[in-house]
């Protein structure tokens, strides 16, 4: 027998009611849907005079049957919050959670999510991300001229990466080369892209401990052709992300090399973003490398050698072929491939740390009065201001990233300096607002105080109290600051309300 | 509760509605043209605060009548009270609700 729609709807209403049923405390459920459930009788019986089904009389029917969720959640927070009235406050009235506090957890609730859509969609914070993937060695160290002040200017010559690698060195045991110039690249007989190639040594990947994608196996013929990789970039924007391209050949000049594999998303962290790299034997690399230029140089360093490090850098006094002395430094660069978290957790750490300074990270805990809320109410107050806090940490950490690789596609140590800098900033003052946002919500119903009323003047009054008072409109405290800091009352202090002030918050206790 | 406590607005309707023989919660909702979300959670404050009581029907007057027993709501002293202190407050309260309009439906 097929359902009529009046049988259909009986269902529907019925079990809306049971829903909302479910939101009520257990010891009224059946109360609650017993008069819901005896109610709905007569609204189906004034609703549909006729007898028969019709849409406007249902839709009256399924509104009363909607209303069951506000009376539902109604009891709910009453029964939530009954518990925590304190006895020796019979007639206050009772508090309720303010609509303010939810929908500002809210607030952050849908900032945050915008944030993490946005970081899911840039490629540039999923490579960041992705980082974190690669191990790198803690030995490992990138080795530049003392002299320059960043690591990011090529300033080792070939000649010395040639001579360390052919001696035997104390402190470092396996070195890696490359230098990166723009060059002619001809993808086919008629084009020609001009690329930012690195020649490197053939071992240049190996100690870095990268994987490459779509790797070819090397035949006898190939012993002479060079190696080229692909970023990332270059394969889907010059070859259409086609794996099958691997084992092609390339021109660069009058020199060919063969398409040896691509170099994942975002894993390249080493100063320069190449194009593709040349594998070349040293005596090869030596060759090309024209006079004069200059590259980077990556080393190992020994057991012995790691002690030497201070830090994340280690001096290296060298000489070079006319036995000039060479001052140099070997900075490690572990902590580049350790991903976004590091940053993070450091500005996040600098935040906090920095938060004392920009505000008073008290609350005016201080009252003075015999009434303190429950344990309950303190609880969820300070669950709230936790709430706050882990929010906006979360929104800096992925809106520092959205902002910092809204443009960078890859890896960029100023996308990472910007990181730092939106990260700190949003900690900052967010957790600097959390706080101010806390101090103005009254400790029993975290609604915002309100009607600030000046007392007094501090420079027409001795040792009279002067300063402001705001009042929570849900009639549990008062607040008082002080427009002058003195010993005897320095920070704000609350005074929860006694019965005494009932009359005037009559409406807010009954509805 | 004191007796010359202040009500609501809402609240006041709702004990003006019971006062003029309005005793059922859709009745009141019909009365007032307050939603049923804001009714029911107002009446369970007005009994809790002692100004209306709630008794449920008898099952036989249900039973014979083929429908679900209903709950319905009268006045306390305390809300007679609180409800004249509130019509004062409230001057049109019962030309809004007047007891022959209740009677009537």
């Amino acid at each position: 027998m097929k359902p009529s729609a009046d049988q259909i709807f009986h269902a529907l209403d019925e079990t809306i009611l049971r829903s909302a049923a479910w939101l009520v405390p257990a010891d009224q459920r059946t109360e609650w849907h017993r008069e819901w459930h005896a109610e709905l009788w007569h609204v189906r019986r004034s609703c549909s005079t006729t007898g028969s089904f019709s849409w406007p009389a249902q839709r009256e029917i399924t509104a009363f049957c909607l209303g069951s969720f506000p009376d539902a959640f109604c009891v709910l927070r009453q029964s939530w919050l009954d518990g925590s009235r304190p006895a020796h406050m019979p007639g206050v009235p009772r508090p309720s959670l303010d609509g303010s506090a939810a929908q500002y957890l809210l607030c952050l609730f849908a900032v945050l999510a915008v944030c993490v859509i946005l970081a899911r969609l840039l490629p540039g914070v999923h490579a960041e991300a992705d980082s974190s993937r690669y191990q790198v060695s803690p030995g490992l160290i990138l080795i530049q001229d003392a002299r320059s002040g960043d690591n990011l200017t090529p300033s080792i010559s070939v000649d010395l990466f040639r001579r360390w690698k052919g001696t035997h060195q104390r402190y470092l045991d396996q070195f890696a080369f490359y230098r990166t110039a723009r060059e002619n690249a001809s993808l086919s007989s008629t084009l020609v892209a001009r690329w930012r190639v690195t020649h490197a040594s053939l071992n240049l990947f190996s100690l870095l401990g990268l994987q490459i994608q779509f790797t070819s196996a090397a035949s006898e013929d190939d012993r002479n052709v060079p190696s080229v990789i692909l970023s990332h970039e270059t394969w889907t924007r010059d070859f259409g992300a086609d794996p099958h391209i691997v084992g092609g050949l390339i021109r660069f000049g009058n020199r060919t090399g063969k398409i040896g594999g691509v170099l994942p998303y975002g894993s390249w962290r080493l100063p320069g973003q190449p194009d593709a790299w040349i594998l070349e034997p040293d005596a090869q690399l030596a060759s090309d490398t024209p006079e004069g230029a200059l590259g980077y140089l990556l080393a190992h360093l020994t057991p012995q050698g790691e002690s030497e490090m201070l830090g994340d850098r280690v001096p290296i006094t060298s000489h070079d072929a006319d036995a000039n002395d060479l001052d140099l430094c070997g900075v490690s660069f572990a902590n580049r491939l350790q991903g976004p978290w590091g940053l993070y957790r450091f500005a996040l750490l600098l935040a906090l740390l920095a938060l004392p300074a920009v505000t008073s990270v008290t609350l005016g805990e201080s009252n003075y009065s015999a009434h303190r809320p429950s344990r309950k109410i303190t609880f969820i107050r300070w669950t709230f201001l936790g709430a706050k806090f882990a929010l906006i940490a979360s929104i800096a950490n992925f809106a520092s990233l959205d902002l910092s690789y809204w443009r960078a596609s890859t890896y960029s140590p100023l996308a990472e300096f910007f990181q730092l800098v939106w990260c700190f900033s949003i900690c900052l003052f967010g957790f600097r607002w959390a706080l101010s946002d806390q101090r103005q919500r009254c400790p029993v119903c975290l609604r915002r105080v309100s009607h600030p009323a000046q007392v007094g003047l501090a420079s027409r009054t001795f040792l009279g109290w002067n300063g402001t008072e705001m009042m929570c409109m849900g009639g549990h405290t008062l607040l008082h600051v002080p427009s002058l800091p003195t010993s005897w009352f320095s920070g704000q202090r609350w005074l929860y309300l006694d019965t005494s002030w009932e009359f005037l918050f009559a409406d807010s206790g009954l509805l | 509760m004191a007796a010359d406590a202040k009500l609501s607005h809402t609240a006041a309707m709702i004990l003006q509605a019971i006062s003029a023989g309005v005793g059922y919660g859709f009745s009141i909702m019909e009365m007032t043209g307050l939603p049923s979300g804001t009714v029911y959670p107002a009446m369970r404050r007005l009994e809790r605060d002692k100004l209306i009581r709630s008794q449920w029907e008898k099952q036989s007057i249900a039973d014979a009548e083929q429908r679900p027993p209903r709950k319905y709501y009268n006045l306390t002293a305390l809300g007679k009270s609180t409800l004249e202190a509130s019509r004062k407050r409230y001057p049109l309260l019962e030309r809004l609700i007047s007891t022959e309009e209740a009677s009537s439906r």
